[in-house]
């Protein structure tokens, strides 16, 4: 019997990994966990998640604790992912579902497709023209930022690729930008270069996730929110030394 | 009119960075809506002399829209809540206030730092604002339902 817990457990946290390496809420994978749990009628479950890590109890018929904690490493944004998952967590909790099934389900959302690198760079791209154009820069700023865009995109994959980490990424993309942003300004090819700084940069800046912390610590998962919080200072540090070091260094070059 | 093309160009960088989070097919269009949708509130609630207001009617604005869409099209909320809010979250303005950070000027790293907080703050209470009255509001149709069903078996 206890490996029938077993089982469920597995895949109620399954589900909730899913939900939290995607990008969704706190209070949704600790609720999509607790009530497929409860859904098939377990004594009690117990969740707790942050950021980084989900670690659920449940109880059995003798009040026996079967405890599991997932560490979470690496996480990604990806809604397309979120609303599948959150699909099958409420069917699951209508139909209680075998907890083989679930697992098979979970692979397939897995497999969906998601965009490939070429539609990435696109997406980088747009995004930097476009909110360049919305902080007030001119169309020739907007489409420096454009290549901005395509330029950090093709550096964080290839970085990523040598398992460099996200500081570091972000200290090197936005050195890169500020330099080149000021270089194009320097020759003329563009004409205010903290429009295109900026632009190109909210690719790279947190300001979601700045918001999402305080959004959790009102909420009263305040672990969650300052993990959040210092996440997103220890980026916009980053982001920050890699600017604040290339504007010195084209003030060599270009002379400010 | 002078309010269309700002309103462009965030929908523009929404669509851009629906990409990034996956959203595919005419989501494309319906998240970065809300982006659009959000900047235009803010402009025209030129009225205020102080920002912090406006951003948040923009963001209570564009989370009844999220509400209203999650609902229409069947996803979570923030499906369209992240994509939209994007072009008020106050990204700039984190990078400004580490910028004063590292260069060591105190006064501004304050106060760029502390409007920042606000913003974002003004963001997060709006959102949370809008999703609590919906949770109330869901609860009390579900009591009212109960009672209902109770007269009804009495």
């Amino acid at each position: 019997m206890n490996d029938w817990y077993q089982q469920l457990l597995n895949q109620a946290v399954n589900v909730g990994y899913a939900l939290l390496a995607n990008g969704a809420e706190i209070y949704r994978v600790e609720e999509s966990i607790q009530r497929i749990l409860l859904a098939y009628g377990v004594k009690g479950a117990e969740v707790f998640a942050i950021p980084t890590c989900i670690t659920t109890t449940v109880f059995n018929e003798n009040n026996e604790a079967i405890t599991q904690i997932r560490r979470l490493y690496q996480k990604t944004t990806n809604f397309d992912t979120v609303e599948q998952v959150n699909d099958l967590c409420r069917h699951i909790c209508q139909d209680k579902p075998d907890p083989a099934w679930i697992e098979s389900e979970l692979q397939r959302i897995a497999q969906r497709p998601i965009y490939p690198l070429k539609w990435l760079i696109f997406g980088y791209a747009v995004a930097s023209f476009g909110f360049t154009l919305f902080f007030g820069g001119s169309l020739s700023d907007a489409f420096c930022a454009l290549v901005l865009g395509i330029i950090i995109r093709l550096v964080a994959t290839a970085m990523e690729s040598l398992a460099t980490n996200a500081f570091f990424i972000n200290v090197v993309n936005s050195g890169i930008i500020a330099l080149i942003a000021l270089g194009t300004v320097h020759f003329s090819l563009a004409q205010s270069a903290d429009k295109i700084i900026i632009g190109a940069l909210m690719l790279l800046v947190p300001g979601v996730a700045i918001t999402n912390s305080i959004r959790d610590v009102i909420a009263g998962d305040l672990v969650a929110g300052l993990m959040r919080m210092t996440e997103a200072l220890m980026v916009a540090t980053a982001i920050a030394v890699g600017a604040g070091g290339a504007l010195t260094i084209s003030q060599y070059l270009w002379g400010g | 009119m002078s309010y269309f093309l700002p309103c462009l160009y965030a929908f523009i960088a929404c669509v851009g960075f629906d990409f990034l989070y996956n959203i595919r097919g005419r989501r494309l269009v319906t998240t970065s809506l809300g982006g659009a949708l959000g900047w235009f509130v803010y402009l025209s609630c030129y009225w205020f002399d102080n920002d912090i207001p406006r951003y948040f009617l923009a963001t209570v604005a564009i989370s009844i829209y999220a509400e209203i869409m999650a609902r229409v099209d069947k996803v979570p909320v923030i499906v369209y809540l992240i994509t939209a809010i994007l072009p008020l979250v106050p990204g700039g303005g984190m990078y400004y206030t580490m910028e004063y950070w590292l260069m060591g000027d105190a006064s501004a790293f304050a106060e760029k730092g502390s409007q920042t907080m606000m913003i974002a703050g003004a963001i997060a209470l709006a959102v949370v604002l809008v999703s609590s009255l919906v949770r109330m509001w869901k609860t009390m149709r579900r009591l009212r339902y109960l009672k209902h069903i109770g007269k009804q078996l009495h």
